[in-house]
């Protein structure tokens, strides 16, 4: 309805035009309109001038291309010092870094924080074979191609990751993990259907956007791949509960540009912490199937460079990257 | 003879594609990879564009003159506002755009340059006020 | 049963102030662009796509507002042919035929009336269609494997090739170079990076909409530069504003026989509008020609290709629906707005987002009644916009196309691919090979790659998968039927064109 109104006062809007220009915050989505990390930027946008955190409405940028690439190449040439840019990203851009895919690697830009996390699992038909994370890793060890997995992403992308690094943790050597049969489709929940369509095994995604599978019974949890359990299914372990310390989260978070200044990027992680401690950005977050958590300034630019690390060396056993 | 050379260009630029294409591998991924796909491509396509060099329709009648001359200033007006939009801001470019379009198209400079300054205006309230597409206004500089 | 209670809800969602309102503001602005001659369904659909990206419109809001601007152009573009002989849109080509005839014997007003009527039955026919066979379809298609949806785009392909175009190599050719344009990117099942050049900007290939965008809106500019220093057609008087009911109902059975031809050709992938209002013709012709009258203003001769071009849209809906395959250019279009909202089509979106289908569909029957009363006794407003100086429009056009794109990346770039994309469009058009096939290829031809590429990885490499299901095998029993019937009707189509011709 509000859409409607604007679009009849258009006429009156017309006579009042006013060509205005202002230094407010940006967020660049480096992403079509729709996705999730255009979502991370409305979302946060929103809420950090509702909030009043910041003073004027945050513009938004979609500026998709090379999974984040062209964002990131234009932020490194023209706006590397810009203290009022937020960049969105997430785990998925640091596998992109990690495989040497930007023009640059992760100390290029300065890491400011993560809000909240998507929480990567394992998930079997609810009738599978597969009773424990155990059953899987055995038959992984004992002929790897026996089974068919599936996920989000492809080959070498983060799903994919993710289920290696529990095939890694189970003792699996580099040759096994091309043996794993892998299959991409276009999102957890295709994956999901064509699991109970008996096509693959099991599916390895972010559990946001197949919960409501779970829910119905269709599909059980085999590994929550989260330091503890998570809060809307109790009842699923956690992979390091069985036995293989693996976490494997799709985080979102913001970056900005290599050259601000540390007062911009302290005043920034402050901004984001306190969007983060609001029951409004809990509820929005939760809405959306993410699990709040913070990690901000120094400690979050550390977690991506472990991570970005971690996934780099899985890619180059895995042939990724040479 | 159009035809052909259509054919002729779509022939190069199959083989050309198929050629690309058998350079592509995965050192990981699915048994078919990422090459297979486009090069079965290609082999249709080059059949297809030999059928039409050689088996060609009757010409289409090609304008030249005036129609074709308004043609090439229609993509290089675009072109150049495509450049242009940023650097230049968005009220003179899309002034200076729409009046040299209706130009183009035949009416006469009065006429353009009042629809040049309507449309500007109702282009700026409805994608920059209405439908929030940040746009730069005035030129770089200036705004 | 269970239909009507999902219908009910379906109009739950429809009936919201909002979608409402957008639905009635579709129909207006369809019915414009289908009545101005040069802009046609789907340069008026991919126009607008980015304009319901701005809005930041559900996606449901979104679907509602373009699928009545599809209806509405079907019911506008009758209104040039009948007022200036020169068709608004391809698929009203048959319209002229008879509709001009009539409007020059002073009857311009009941001709309007007579298709607005017909444009109504046969759009109607073909939503109660569109509601008792979706589901069914969508209820089978669960049980598609990858392989399964490689044989469904393999019929899809050799269907087109049959069906639509003059020349089968070109339009064969033209889905070619749509396959071709859409390898272009990052391969989703390796990360590989094929034909980008190093430019990042192409990591994720083209985007359909501002290819299609492109190869129409900007393609029609050209066009019409090359084509306006000969004469416009002239504007016949409207006559009477709103004429007797009992003038407006001479279709009698001519309705139903359209509209029946027209949805089955609109349900096949690839035929269309067009070829529905060309097989209705055709029929009609045949049975009801007695005395020679058509083609002189028979009433009838406007009543069967206006139902059969009407059902026709609404029957390609239902393969776009259920399969993610579009029957039509315009739901290609749509398909494309659909995965740009991150709505993946085909037979999950049936039991996923069961308001979005039963809402769109409850509200193609409300759009319905709205065109009808906007197309009798409105229909003087819409003649009025034929008056419509080009200079005017023409640079409209183009700049609600260039800003439109514009504002889906804020990138220069994805103009200039417009830009190109309507040069080569433009180049395509003239040597007369089909657009429709290239967008196809573009919409269809990543998704072609992966589900084979899916299917080899679930066997480790084993091709027999591709034949093992009986869903696959049905398939391409019916691809090989549709092809079939599809150079029988050539055949026949020719003959009759060849007729046609003669008369």
């Amino acid at each position: 309805m509000r859409k409607l109104t604007k679009l009849l006062s258009l006429g009156a809007l017309a006579l009042s035009l006013s060509v205005g220009s202002s230094a407010a915050e940006e967020c660049i989505a480096p992403a079509d309109p729709g996705g999730g990390w255009d979502f991370t930027c409305r979302t946060v946008g929103k809420l950090l001038y509702d909030l009043k955190l910041v003073e004027n409405p945050v513009q938004i940028t979609n500026m998709p291309g090379g999974v984040g690439a062209v964002a990131w190449a234009n932020v490194a040439s023209k706006r590397n010092d810009d203290g009022s840019l937020l960049v969105a990203t997430s785990t998925v851009g640091i596998t992109q870094i990690a495989q040497g895919r930007f023009p640059a690697g992760t100390d290029a830009m300065r890491w400011l924080a993560m809000l909240g996390t998507d929480v990567g699992v394992i998930v079997v038909p609810a009738d599978s074979e597969f009773k424990t994370l155990k059953d899987l890793t055995d038959a992984m060890s004992e002929d790897p191609a026996s089974v068919t997995a599936a996920g989000s992403s492809g080959a070498g992308g983060w799903d994919h990751i993710r289920l290696l690094m529990v095939a890694k943790a189970a003792g699996l050597s580099g040759d096994d993990y091309k043996g794993i049969r892998w299959v991409q489709f276009d999102g957890g929940s295709p994956a999901v259907t064509q699991m109970l369509g008996g096509q693959v095994d099991l599916v390895t995604t972010d559990l946001g956007e197949i919960a409501g599978f779970v829910e119905s019974g269709d599909i059980r949890i085999l590994a929550a791949l989260s330091d503890e359990r998570i809060p809307a299914f109790p009842d699923a372990p956690t992979a390091a509960e069985q036995g293989l310390d693996v976490t494997g989260y799709n985080w979102r978070g913001f970056y900005t540009g290599g050259d601000v200044s540390d007062e911009d990027y302290q005043r920034w992680v402050s901004t984001l912490n306190k969007l983060y401690d609001s029951k409004e950005w809990k509820a929005a977050a939760e809405g959306s199937g993410l699990v709040p958590v913070w990690r901000g300034g120094e400690e979050f630019e550390a977690y991506v460079l472990e991570q970005a690390a971690q996934m780099e060396e899985i890619s180059r056993q895995i042939g990724v990257i040479k | 003879m159009s035809d052909r050379i259509a054919g002729i260009v779509m022939l190069i630029v199959s083989i050309a594609f198929g050629i690309t294409a058998s350079s592509y591998e995965a050192s990981f991924g699915d048994p078919l990879g990422p090459a297979a796909l486009p090069v079965m491509l290609s082999i249709p396509a080059v059949l297809l564009s030999l059928c039409l060099v050689l088996k060609p329709d009757p010409d289409p009648v090609w304008v030249t003159g005036t129609p074709l001359f308004r043609q090439i200033a229609a993509v290089v007006l675009l072109i150049a506002y495509a450049l242009l939009l940023d650097p230049l801001g968005f009220l003179l470019a899309t002034f200076v755009t729409v009046t040299l379009l209706g130009r183009i198209l035949l009416s006469g400079w009065l006429k353009s340059a009042l629809s040049g300054v309507l449309m500007t205006l109702v282009l700026f309230v409805t994608f920059d006020t209405l439908l929030g597409l940040p746009l730069r206004a005035l030129p770089a500089g200036l705004g | 049963m269970e239909t009507i209670a999902l219908l009910g809800q379906g109009f739950a969602v429809a009936l919201t102030p909002t979608n409402m309102a957008l639905a009635i503001f579709g129909c207006f602005v369809g019915t414009i662009i289908g009545a101005l001659p040069g802009i046609g369904p789907v340069n008026g659909v991919a126009i607008l796509i980015p304009l319901a990206f701005s809005l930041g419109l559900e996606p449901v809001s979104a679907l509602i507002m373009l699928s009545c601007i599809y209806y509405g152009c079907m019911y506008g573009g009758r209104i040039s042919s009948i007022m200036l002989n020169i068709p608004g849109d391809e698929p009203a080509i048959m319209t002229t035929l008879d509709g001009y005839p009539m409007a020059q014997r002073g009857k311009a007003a009941e001709a309007l009336a007579i298709s607005a009527l017909a444009s109504f039955v046969g759009a109607t026919f073909a939503t109660v269609g569109l509601t008792l066979f979706a589901p069914l379809l969508a209820g089978a298609a669960i049980y598609f494997g990858p392989a399964d949806y490689f044989a469904l785009y393999v019929m899809a392909f050799a269907t087109i090739g049959g069906i639509t175009g003059v020349n089968p190599i070109k339009t064969l050719l033209a889905a070619m170079i749509g396959l071709m344009i859409a390898s272009v990117g990052l391969d989703p099942a390796t990360g590989t990076a094929r034909f980008t050049f190093g430019s990042y900007h192409l990591y994720d290939g083209f985007n359909p909409i501002v290819a299609i965008v492109g190869l129409f809106a900007i393609s029609e500019v050209l066009f019409y530069l090359e084509t306006m220093h000969m004469s416009d057609g002239k504007m016949v008087p409207l006559g009477r504003a709103v004429p007797k009911l009992r003038d407006i109902a001479v279709g009698g059975w001519a309705h139903l026989r359209g509209s029946v031809i027209g949805f089955i050709c609109g349900i096949l992938p690839g035929a269309g509008a067009s070829l529905g209002a060309f097989m209705s013709y055709v029929v009609e012709k045949r049975v009801s020609n007695k005395n020679g009258t058509f083609g002189h203003g028979d009433p009838k001769g406007i009543v069967a290709p206006e139902a059969g071009n009407n059902a026709a849209s609404g029957g390609a809906l239902i393969p776009m629906l259920t399969l993610g395959v579009p029957g039509s250019g315009t739901t290609a279009v749509m398909l494309a707005l659909l995965i740009s909202l991150n709505v993946q089509p085909g037979p999950l979106l049936f039991s996923r987002e069961p308001e979005m289908v039963w809402g769109l569909i409850a509200s193609l029957y409300i759009a319905n009644v709205v065109l009808l009363i906007m197309n009798i006794p409105m229909v003087g407003l819409f003649t009025r916009m034929l008056a419509m100086p080009q200079w005017v429009l023409m640079p409209f056009v183009v700049m609600v196309s260039f800003l439109g794109i514009y504002s889906i990346s804020n990138s220069s770039f994805d103009v200039l691919v417009m830009i190109g994309f309507g040069v080569l469009g433009f180049i395509l058009r003239k040597l007369n090979i089909s657009l429709v096939p290239v967008i196809l290829g573009l919409l269809l031809g990543a998704d072609m790659e992966n589900n084979l590429r899916r299917a080899l990885s679930i066997s480790g490499g084993d091709p027999s998968i591709l034949v093992a299901s009986p869903i696959a095998i049905g398939l391409y029993l019916v691809t090989f039927a549709i092809l079939a019937a599809a150079f029988y009707i050539a055949f026949n189509t020719r003959r009759a064109e060849r007729k046609l011709g003669e008369d």
